[in-house]
């Protein structure tokens, strides 16, 4: 009897080691064992996926991933299942995956998708949170699920050394006085866009210990867009133009560009082509493009 | 005289009070940048280069589209006439989304010139299709948002799927006056200035052609050379402003009609006041624009406050002046004058190995390197995923069928089709408004948003067409009027950015994607009832198509019955677009089959134009899910594509034959 109730602890105990929960946006999720095989509907998931080191099975739109996420590499393995807006679910039912991870835009695919696998969804951008501690906590929820906890976290402090490390170059190279500094991505020669509240660069200036030199207000995806001539506002700051921006040569010898404060002052530079929309890990790229394009301004 | 004389001054007035907006420089200081000074502080170089080029650049658009609307107008006696209608934006607009994506590097240099070749194409083709005796009615307006839609569903499944490159180009496309510097306004002053030869040659042939072409052959004059001569410079014109700053829509419909409330009367006199006028309407909207941008977080496009400020205003100033009735009956192509049981077997037959098709045939077989038969009996799951998309496809294409025959009876004219009443424009506007203000994604704004946004559409159509008995100028009026809005409000929230425009442009070209069992089998049930209450009306749309008189006479009450009908089509279009987003050509194309196959009475039609749509829309559905596997395109883009070529074929042949 003993014996019996001592193999039934014992049982009990390797099925709680093993059930895994999971919280997603909807709730909790449990699962009995790690999913091997793991289709993503998301450009932002995928990269958590790979820091992980969890190679998804499949995902949608890999040209588009390829030509604009670039930063962390895909896969040669990884299947393409169609477009991010209609992704083929008979395609993904054939795959038989385990576990299936969308985030925003991508609720309303849920009721379809459960037919296929369990579905984790994550509202990755919202007006009402801070996207980075989002981002992060989904970070941290993956690496539950695929029992990467350990690996998760350092990872989170070795991103968090090097922001450490990048403030200090800043410190360095700045003479102990940061400037305030404000990332924008050029649409035309007059219109662009303003990284405000609640955009992945503006999380990254955070990380560094950098102040708005433009402050915008909080919004979903956190950019607003302005005219060329608002950014005259900025009397005091550094303007960082995130690439590609292919009308540079003609913005640049324009005289009103050149006589636009910060312009006037060389308190302008480009950062190196860096996604805008990823995960947490997303930060640290842009925060070391960033940190890059500041040492290239004198003090 | 003393009418330019205050206007002249009007305009004086617009333009101080233009450039006070925004600036801490005093008036003399302004004057004294103009004319002598050199800019020095920023707020100089900033009036110098942005907002003195800027109000340069919107007079000059201003009044070459005030030019050309006039030009047109007189030239077809068609009031609702502009560049925007005659499909000149949406050429222009697939040409530079096409390029941008394929060949971007030819789009710095070439831009400009690919721009007006794909505007000059367009508007070519809308010519052509309404005919020389269509211009100066509703066909070539019908002709023009055809062409529009077709030209837009193209670009948009292009975007589809290259989503990010078209980025860059969705504020041109909401069209926008900022400038940095003088650059575009030295581009486009030159190319503005032939816009001199239509006010030196136009005026005589214009009045000749008040007395009518016989006239004006009697006077032993052709004037048909130099009006294509006119044609091809306005044209020019058109092109170069839209590659400029883009789409502005409503000043040159609206322009030439303020122009004649005003008093202008002589065919020169016209032209000249409407450049007038339509240089201090764009400036004062412009000034709107910039206004409004300083209270917003974002910046509002000039073309964005063109439209919401154009829409209102040219239903408000036209509906006074619309005649209630047109007299015409409703002519139907050529072709078979009964349906022969053959075609009923085909059309049947059709079906049949459509089913079969969507249901059994697998693409994955084909692609894989193992090679299979692709034919092969559906999982459970695959089985249930595939249904409702079907059951969605049929019933859309009937739906939209029903609704196509009924309105082309009401309209009294095979060119029309649901889309114009503006109902799914109105589902659409109201998703796009709620999910800006929610944050969340179209999807899951929901079908019942997309309902009350067509039903208010629907409430617009009923206040303002009951004064004019629901007649066919007033409601297509509205419809037009939506679309523009519509358009406009889109691309400035797509311009506006975010990672949320892929499913709004998504949801714009009409897919069965998404739609649940629950909501394919409401579908289904709506519009089997809508299609039973059709076929009892079947003998007032064959009365009513053939003329309100004749109605009158066989004692119907012919505002009653429209409004009924109306009623009808609005609640088929509605459902459709709440469940699948917007269909095109369906309601279009699927009644003009029929009759070409024969069906020419009213209940034959009905039912056969309905086997029609749905034999296209489940064509459409598979193929979209079949032809870029694993990718997908929406059935809604093929539908449109497939619809509109086969129109534009149909409509060619015709002309030339």
């Amino acid at each position: 009897m003993i014996k019996a109730l001592g193999f039934l602890a014992v049982f009990l105990c390797s099925i709680n080691a093993l059930a895994i929960t999971v919280t997603d946006s909807r709730g909790e999720h449990h699962f009995e064992r790690v999913p091997e095989r793991v289709v993503t509907l998301s450009w932002s998931i995928v990269e958590s996926l790979i820091e992980l080191g969890i190679t998804p099975l499949a995902m949608a739109d890999i040209d588009g991933y390829k030509k604009w996420v670039v930063r962390p590499a895909l896969p040669e393995t990884v299947i393409d299942i169609g477009t991010r807006e209609e992704p083929n679910i008979e395609r993904l039912a054939e795959l038989r995956p385990d576990v299936i991870i969308i985030s925003n835009g991508q609720s309303d695919l849920i009721g379809k998708l459960e037919k296929v696998a369990p579905v984790l969804f994550f509202d990755a951008f919202n007006k009402d949170h801070n996207n980075y501690q989002a981002s992060r906590q989904i970070f941290l929820e993956l690496a539950v699920l695929f029992h990467r906890v350990a690996l998760a976290n350092g990872r989170v402090a070795s991103m968090e050394a090097r922001f450490a490390e990048l403030k200090a170059a800043l410190l360095r190279h700045f003479g102990g006085e940061l400037p305030k500094v404000t990332c924008v991505r050029f649409n035309t020669t007059a219109v662009l866009w303003v990284y405000g509240d609640n955009s992945m660069p503006h999380y990254a200036l955070e990380a560094l210990g950098l102040e708005p030199a433009f402050p915008q207000p909080a919004t979903q995806w956190g950019v607003v867009q302005k005219k060329l001539t608002d950014l005259a506002q900025i009397r005091d700051g550094i303007v960082l133009s995130i690439e590609p921006f292919d009308q540079a040569e003609a913005l640049f010898s324009a005289p009103l560009w050149k006589a636009m404060p910060f312009v006037r002052a060389n308190r302008f530079a480009s950062v190196r082509s860096t996604w805008t929309y990823g995960g947490p890990l997303s930060i640290q790229y842009l925060a070391e493009s960033i940190t890059e394009a500041l040492l290239t301004i004198k003090p | 005289m003393a009418r330019y004389l205050i206007t002249l001054s009007l305009f004086f007035l617009v333009l101080i009070a233009y450039l006070q907006i925004n600036t801490a420089l005093s008036l003399t200081e302004q004057w004294r940048l103009i004319f002598t000074a050199q800019a020095v502080e920023f707020e100089e170089f900033q009036f110098y280069y942005s907002t003195l080029p800027r109000a340069v650049l919107a007079m000059m658009v201003g009044g070459a589209l005030g030019l050309v609307g006039s030009l047109f107008q007189q030239l077809t006696q068609n009031r609702l006439l502009s560049p925007m209608t005659l499909g000149a934006a949406s050429g222009a607009w697939l040409v530079l989304i096409c390029a941008s994506v394929w060949a971007p590097a030819l789009l710095a240099d070439l831009g400009v010139g690919l721009a007006t070749a794909g505007s000059m194409l367009a508007v070519g083709l809308v010519l052509l299709i309404a005919g020389r005796r269509g211009i100066s009615g509703l066909p070539i307006i019908l002709a023009g948002m055809a062409v529009h839609i077709l030209l837009g569903a193209i670009a948009s499944a292009v975007i589809l799927l290259n989503e990010q490159y078209a980025r860059h180009l969705f504020i041109w496309g909401a069209g926008d006056l900022t400038q940095v510097d003088w650059q575009w306004v030295a581009w486009l002053a030159p190319r503005l200035s032939v816009g001199l030869i239509i006010l030196a040659l136009a005026h005589h042939p214009l009045m000749l052609l008040r007395l009518g072409e016989q006239g004006a052959k009697a006077r032993g004059l052709s004037i048909l050379p130099i009006l294509l001569f006119l044609v091809l410079i306005a044209l020019w014109l058109v092109a170069s402003a839209i590659t400029a700053v883009g789409v502005i829509g409503f000043i040159g419909l609206l322009t030439p009609n303020i122009a004649r409330s005003l008093g202008a009367g002589g065919a020169l006199d016209e032209l000249a006041y409407s450049v007038m006028l339509g240089a201090i309407l764009l400036l004062a909207t412009d000034a709107i624009a910039i206004v409004a941008s300083l209270w917003m977080p974002d910046l509002i496009p000039t073309g964005t406050a063109a439209a919401l400020i154009g829409a209102p205003c040219l239903i408000w100033f036209a509906q006074g002046r619309l005649t209630a009735n047109d007299h015409t009956a409703l002519q139907w192509p050529e072709g078979a004058h009964r349906v022969k049981p053959f075609v009923w077997w085909m059309v049947y037959a059709s079906i049949l190995v459509l089913l079969v098709l969507a249901f059994f045939f697998s693409p994955a077989n084909l692609t894989s390197t193992v090679q299979a038969w692709p034919f092969e009996w559906p999982s459970e799951l695959v089985f249930s995923l595939r249904w409702p998309r079907i059951v969605t496809a049929m019933a859309a294409g009937a739906g939209m069928a029903a609704a196509g025959v009924i309105l082309q009876r009401l309209i009294r004219n095979p060119l029309a089709s649901p889309d114009i009443l503006g109902l799914s424009a109105g589902a659409t506007l109201a998703l796009v408004v709620t999910t800006v203000v929610s944050g969340g994604s179209i999807h899951e704004a929901g079908s019942i948003v997309a309902f009350i946004g067509s039903m208010g559409v629907l409430a617009i159509l009923i206040l303002l067409g009951r004064k004019h008995d629901y007649a066919p100028g007033i409601m297509i009026l509205i419809g037009i009027s939506l679309a523009a809005l519509l358009e406009a409000v889109v691309h400035f929230v797509l311009a506006k950015g975010g990672d949320e425009v892929y499913s709004i442009i998504g949801w714009l070209a009409g897919s069965t994607y998404r739609v649940s069992a629950r909501q394919s089998i409401l579908l289904l049930t709506g519009v089997g009832i809508l299609f039973g209450l059709c076929l009892l009306t079947s003998r007032w749309l064959t009365l009513i198509s053939v003329g309100d008189q004749i109605a009158l006479a066989r004692g119907l009450d012919a505002k009653r019955a429209r409004l009924v009908l109306l009623v009808l089509v609005a609640l088929l279009c509605a459902m459709v677009t709440a469940i699948m987003g917007p269909v095109a050509f369906v309601g279009l194309l699927a009644p003009h089959m029929a009759a070409l196959l024969g069906a020419k009475k009213a209940l034959p039609q009905l039912v056969l134009a309905m086997l029609v749509g749905m034999v296209l829309m489940l064509l459409s559905d598979w193929l979209g899910r079949t032809v870029l596997y694993p990718s997908q395109m929406p059935a809604g883009t093929i539908a449109s594509i497939l619809g509109g070529s086969y129109f534009i074929y149909l409509l060619a042949r015709r002309r030339f034959t």
